[in-house]
């Protein structure tokens, strides 16, 4: 069966003003099958909203191949890209902003049935009312506008646009990061039920990994372009292979007392490199407590080790 | 908070609805026909009576017309000219600057380029070598008012149309499978409409202005019509025997521009937080 | 209602707050809080984006917005009643007593003047003589190579890098109260473990006690010895941060903590939600804030305010149910 999303030595480079170009994204292959929810984790400028960008034809790839449900969006023409976004959808981190202030919520969420020519009229209003009350609104919120609604409403909103198509992949970029506490545990709850009942691949970008970890059946940790990272959920986060994963599960605080202050604290030193200069070699060995001299030379293997894909010449060592 | 319907801004409004009345039912509302003349009568001050002619409430001009018509059938040319001209610079400005904002790169290299050269060219040096080469006419003038305008709406649609592009909603518009035009008249447009209808109202009085001004050198609307302008340039030979027939122009010009440039101000004020919170 | 909840030491604490009360024309936005921060300890004040924790905060500096008016209440600094102090000695306080450090870093500081002499400005210290200080402050903040950091810019530094500049130009006046408003909110969560583990040295080391604002329920449990959860401009749950994360109290805080997933629950499981949305200062009620959302409240909750009561194991809750909460 072909993967929903197929992703193989994806590079987005993007070019800088003054100096070489900002490597974004490198050499990066992963592929999510229907029903599966991929999480794609990493720090800020880590590229993973890059990679997030390129699935769904935002950005145009340097190199590397992106196929949607078989299609290759990599270099396709405007129609192909319309199409594949027929299929593949996204929400935004920010609610505030992904919604046109100047348009109802039913002609928000009818614009991709209403444009490409799905549905309309009568028709068009019965499907923003059942996709509304899907994502736990009414449907008589269809004629209000986006300034009526909390945050937590104003992304469930956008869920429901992005539903409208009844897409195979769902592209989610942060989804939860601009919501409080409270309403976040609302969205996540409806993301796991809308995914598991469309049965869509989902592309999951967060910085958080807790809730990575909540919605997503594998994960992949990205540092500095790469992907340093990825296996099923639980290996991950009960034997991370590599050490920024590991690092980067030790820094989480955990909201539970007793067991963030038993936690061993290996905190990672110094800062992220510049992604428009790269450390040669590993790019996380200016950072790395494992380094070794062959770090600093040779740029590790994209290897398989038990479930686990890493990246890293002492995976697996000990 | 400014922005809200106050009285002064209520009072404002009512008198713009005023001068709008007066330039509709001009024809109904004018006691006598403004281009009648009477050499018996002209010159007369305001509030001269005949007990032939009836009551010339702002009195006559040189050529014994009545002023008080040819103020109130002045103040329609001004308004047209003032709506119309401003409706076409903002028309065709709005678009080129829609186009360079969503397209970049040099579709908006080369439509900056001519907005800085445009204007880089004295407005008025612009209209007078259009009027001197096409002759004077009320399309002229319109076109030459436009053309020398658009430049302001282009800048500001221009930045205004760059910012939104980036945010989401229009991001979500392009995975909606909706195309530019859509994308520009439905999620773009809308929301660049507020600044530039600030721009519009301080052209709108401006244009006025313009036009009495083109009018007052000739170059506008032609005689016997009248404009507030021609109206004013018409007597400036005459201020010191008949001070009326300057005056009562000039007021009724700096009372409209005004009021437009009060609710311009009005207007920012209202759109301004709504630009902060988009 | 005006007992401030003591950190238990005898000693006169760092900071004490009694009965604050802050109005946004005429309505009140916080509602008499209180709470002490004893000398080297770290508390915190928790809670969801208009709870009015960050108001609070600024109270204590009374660098709060000019709308908002400081209706009741008193601040102790040091034993000291700083609410009526003049403007002019009040800027002498500030850096010197007590200093606050801010979300965005970067925006907190100067782009167009060294991170060096932005840190010396702070002080108060002469030109010559204080070089060495702030360089000695910078080293001590975790700024490696100082003697070259203190001539960059803000535009050379990372987040995490400027984050630290903020707390030295706040600790080199040698202040004794800390105001930390989400000082890691803005930053990746390794180097956030760096920042934490920065302000938990200091305060052990200085002895500075620190107020920390934070909605985030992990940097609580990392962190903070007490802790008091807001919830609509009222203080919900105080207490030591064992005990409330352990046993909550209040049906808010217990929800809250349910809400949140973890490394250690089970993926995919449905989270805790609390129904609708916190109440706008005009929606207040007479009772308790949180009674329409909360799945405990009767009628006496939506007619009466309950007042903060002592619980077994040490904190104080503010719930007529504070026994049935689980």
């Amino acid at each position: 069966m072909t993967p929903v999303l197929a992703v193989e030595n994806l590079v987005v480079h993007f070019p800088a003003r003054h100096g070489p170009p900002v490597r974004a994204v490198d050499e990066v292959s992963f592929a999510i099958a229907a029903h599966e929810t991929l999480g794609l984790v990493g720090e800020s400028g880590c590229g993973k909203s890059t990679v997030s960008n390129a699935v769904v034809g935002l950005v145009v790839p340097t190199g590397g191949s992106v196929r949607v449900a078989g299609v290759e969006i990599a270099g396709a023409d405007g129609r192909t890209l319309r199409e594949m976004r027929a299929k593949a959808q996204m929400v935004f981190q920010d609610p505030a902003t992904s919604l046109n202030p100047r348009m109802t919520v039913g002609a928000a969420i009818g614009e991709p049935l209403l444009v490409r020519g799905i549905a309309r009229g009568a028709a068009l209003r019965e499907r923003v009312a059942s996709l509304l009350t899907e994502v736990g609104l009414r449907p008589e919120h269809a004629t209000r506008y986006p300034h009526q609604f909390s945050g937590g409403q104003r992304q469930r909103i956008v869920i429901a646009r992005a539903l409208a198509l009844r897409p195979a992949l769902l592209v989610c970029d942060e989804p939860v990061s601009a919501l409080d506490v409270s309403v976040r545990a609302q969205i996540l709850n409806l993301l796991v039920e809308l995914q598991a009942s469309h049965a869509m691949a989902c592309l999951f970008v967060s910085h958080d990994l807790a809730v990575v970890r909540h919605v997503c059946d594998r994960v992949a940790v990205m540092y500095l372009g790469h992907l340093a990272e990825l296996a099923p959920r639980d290996a991950l986060y009960t034997t991370p292979r590599h050490p920024y994963t590991r690092a980067l599960l030790a820094a989480v605080p955990e909201p539970d007392p007793a067991l963030q202050r038993a936690k061993l604290r290996v905190p990672l030193q110094g800062e992220i490199p510049s992604p428009a200069a790269p450390p040669p070699g590993c790019v996380f060995h200016t950072r790395c407590p494992i380094a070794v001299e062959r770090c600093r030379r040779e740029v590790p293997e994209w290897r398989c080790l038990g479930e686990t894909m890493v990246a890293c010449h002492r995976a697996g060592e000990t | 908070m400014s922005g809200r319907l106050t009285p002064g801004i209520a009072a404002i409004l009512g008198l713009l609805a005023i001068y709008l009345l007066a330039a509709i039912f001009a024809p109904w509302i004018a006691p006598h026909d403004p281009l009648r003349q009477v050499l018996l009568l002209r010159l007369r001050p305001p509030l001269t009576s005949s007990p032939a002619a009836g009551l010339f409430l702002l009195g006559t001009d040189d050529v014994g017309r009545d002023l008080f018509s040819r103020v109130l059938e002045g103040a329609r040319a001004s308004l047209i000219v003032g709506a119309l001209s401003v409706s076409v610079s903002l028309l065709s400005g709005t678009i080129f600057g829609l186009l360079a904002g969503w397209f970049r790169g040099w579709t908006a290299v080369f439509i900056l380029r001519v907005v800085d050269i445009v204007l880089s060219v004295p407005a008025i040096l612009l209209a007078v070598l259009t009027v001197a080469v096409l002759g004077p006419s009320f399309t002229n003038l319109i076109l030459v008012l436009g053309l020398t305008r658009w430049p302001r709406y282009t800048r500001v649609a221009y930045a205004q149309t760059l910012q939104i592009a980036t945010l989401p909603y229009i991001r979500a518009a392009e995975m909606a499978g909706a195309r530019a035009p859509r994308i520009l008249l439905r999620h773009v447009l809308p929301n660049i409409a507020g600044p530039l209808m600030v721009v519009a109202t301080t052209e709108f009085g401006l244009m006025i202005l313009f036009e009495a001004g083109l009018s007052f050198l000739g170059l506008g609307i032609q005689p016997p019509s009248p404009s507030w302008g021609s109206i004013m340039s018409e007597g400036q030979n005459y201020v010191a025997r008949a001070w009326w027939m300057t005056v009562f122009p000039g007021i009724c010009l700096f009372g409209v521009v005004l009021c437009v440039n009060l609710l311009g101000d009005w207007l920012r004020d209202r759109v301004d937080p709504r630009a902060q919170s988009r | 209602m005006t007992s401030v909840p003591m950190s238990g030491s005898a000693i006169t604490p760092a900071l004490a707050v009694d009965d604050l009360t802050l109005a946004i024309g005429g309505v009140s936005v916080v509602d008499a809080v209180g709470f002490s921060i004893a000398p080297g300890e770290v508390m915190a004040l928790v809670g969801e984006s208009g709870c009015g924790k960050s108001l609070t905060a600024q109270a204590m500096l009374r660098l709060l917005p000019r709308q908002v008016k400081q209706a009741a209440g008193r601040v102790l600094l040091g034993g000291e009643d700083i609410t009526a102090l003049p403007e002019r000695r009040m800027r002498r306080l500030r850096g010197r007593r007590i200093s606050m450090i801010f979300q965005e870093p970067q925006a907190a500081l100067d782009p167009l003047s060294p991170v060096g002499a932005q840190v010396r400005e702070a002080s108060g210290l002469a030109r010559a003589a204080s070089r060495d200080a702030v360089r000695r402050m910078l080293a001590e903040v975790g700024i490696a190579d100082p003697e070259r950091r203190i001539d960059q810019y803000p535009f050379e530094l990372s987040g995490g890098m400027c984050q630290r500049v903020m707390i030295a130009s706040a600790l080199i006046g040698g202040p004794a109260v800390l105001v930390a408003d989400e000082p890691t909110t803005a930053l990746d969560v390794t180097i956030q473990a760096q920042i934490l583990d920065l302000l938990r040295r200091l305060a052990a080391e200085r002895g500075t006690a620190i107020l920390l604002i934070t909605h985030d329920m992990g940097v609580v449990a990392d962190i903070a010895e007490r802790v008091a959860v807001m919830y609509a401009g009222r203080i919900a749950e105080i207490g030591t941060t064992e005990a409330v994360f352990a046993a909550p109290r209040h049906p808010y805080t217990s929800l809250l903590l349910a809400a949140i997933p973890r490394l250690s629950d089970a993926p995919k499981s449905r989270l805790a939600v609390i129904e609708g949305s916190v109440p706008t200062p005009p929606e207040y009620g007479v009772g308790c804030r949180f009674a329409g959302r909360c799945p405990l409240a009767d009628a006496r909750c939506v007619a009466e305010q309950p007042p903060l009561r002592a619980m077994e194991g040490g904190h104080l809750s503010a719930c007529w149910h504070a026994e049935r909460v689980a």
